[in-house]
């Protein structure tokens, strides 16, 4: 038990820090810099993208065990996730409609923005090319979404100064953000001592 | 930003909409994997292919259909449209699409197809949308190739993969560097635009005070 537990923290722990998904990759990043505007929406997004690349990083370790070991396999990755994906968001959304109408009708205009983005599909990709077994799979998708918290928390801290008058106009909004995002990023290389290999 | 399209050829999805510098849809390859010439050719090539070809495949489903079912067709065109797109980057730059692959898997989610589709091209008539779309992949290609050659040039001292000098700045290749110049880039690109707005607004005042 101890030892599951142990590998789920430890694959949670890289995809926070060491393969954060919007510093280190920059998946998600336009993702990211829309939810951090308001608190409300850093929490949807998140909680969204958390739910999302757990389970499907479930059901992507049994997919991957059919499917990579064949010649061309690899071809179809993109489509089989996309597939998983879509199958989740459909039962989610219908989960929510059926016992959170409410909720269901509050983010039902941004819920796509959670699901369909680089980060999900990046988090798969990831886990078919480092996760082991099905624990790692789990650390590192439910990791993914924490990171992408920590990331988006990290920019709505600063997002009212960044805004400021005092950052010279043509700077102000997008482009200081990725600056920042930059320098941010810069800290968590130093960090994890760690470049990626693509 | 008005997104809305004027009924007339528009040449916004270069410059004063381009989806990497001013309104950051689709960054992540950009950023993290266009180090050379050579990979943001490869890119830009698997973006046209999966994209493009997408928006105007996507354009014959229906829209009495729901969004939410809507959506789903559309990444999943695109994820049919990767298989033939990575088999001929695969055998075009066998070396660099390996490289930078897991920068064209993710390509099937991209903003340009799920956003901008239903916000801008399906607005539009088929002959519009096709040059709109056009326009639009022509300013990722922009923002590829700039960040691309700068990068190739200050982390590997070469340009378009010929050897120049000694590398001035090997952190040039890595993510942070990558956020900094597409942010500086897009500063610049934001001062042009707003510099050629200004300029053709205040000579439009001349016009008609003249008049």
């Amino acid at each position: 038990m101890m030892e599951v537990i142990a590998k789920i923290v430890s694959a949670a722990m890289v995809s926070v820090f060491v393969q954060n998904a919007i510093f280190d990759r920059a998946f998600g990043s336009n993702v990211g810099i829309y939810a951090s505007r308001k608190n409300s929406t850093v929490i949807g997004f998140t909680l969204g993208i958390t739910a999302m690349t757990t389970l499907a990083s479930i059901v992507s370790f049994f997919v991957d065990q059919a499917m990579l070991p064949t010649e061309f396999g690899w071809l179809f990755m993109p489509l089989i996730y996309s597939a998983v994906i879509s199958v989740l968001y459909i039962l989610g959304l219908l989960a929510l409609w059926r016992f959170f109408p409410k909720i269901f009708r509050k983010i039902r205009k941004y819920v796509h923005l959670a699901i369909f983005n680089c980060t999900v599909i990046g988090a798969l990709f990831l886990n078919s090319n480092y996760g082991s077994d099905i624990w790692s799979y789990i650390g590192y998708g439910f990791g993914t979404g924490i990171g992408f918290f920590l990331a988006c928390f990290l920019l709505n801290i600063a997002h009212e100064k960044l805004d400021s008058d005092k950052i010279p106009r043509i700077f102000r909004g997008y482009p200081i953000m990725l600056v920042y995002i930059g320098v941010i990023s810069l800290a968590f290389y130093a960090l994890a001592g760690y470049t990626v290999d693509f | 930003m008005n997104n809305k399209p004027s009924g007339k050829f528009s040449l916004d999805g270069l410059f004063r909409q381009n989806i990497v510098l001013m309104s950051g849809l689709v960054t992540a390859p950009i950023i993290v994997a266009a180090t050379t010439f050579e990979r943001a050719l490869v890119l830009t090539l698997s973006f046209l292919l999966i994209s493009y070809s997408s928006i105007i495949i996507c354009r014959f489903i229906p829209r009495e259909i729901v969004y939410t079912v809507r959506i789903i067709c559309y990444v999943g065109v695109a994820a049919v449209m990767y298989i033939p797109t990575a088999l001929l980057m695969n055998a075009l730059f066998p070396e660099t699409a390996s490289a930078v692959s897991i920068y064209i898997e993710i390509l099937v989610v991209n903003s340009l197809i799920l956003a901008k589709t239903e916000s801008r091209f399906y607005l539009m008539s088929m002959k519009e949308m096709a040059l709109d779309a056009l326009m639009y992949i022509l300013g990722y290609a922009i923002a590829a190739f700039a960040v691309g050659i700068i990068r190739e040039f200050l982390a590997f001292g070469s340009l378009f993969g010929l050897r120049v000098c000694d590398a001035p700045m090997p952190a040039a290749k890595t993510t942070f560097f990558g956020f900094i110049l597409v942010g500086i880039l897009a500063a610049v690109c934001r001062g042009v635009t707003t510099r050629r707005r200004k300029r053709s607004e205040s000579s439009g005042v001349i016009r008609k005070g003249a008049e």
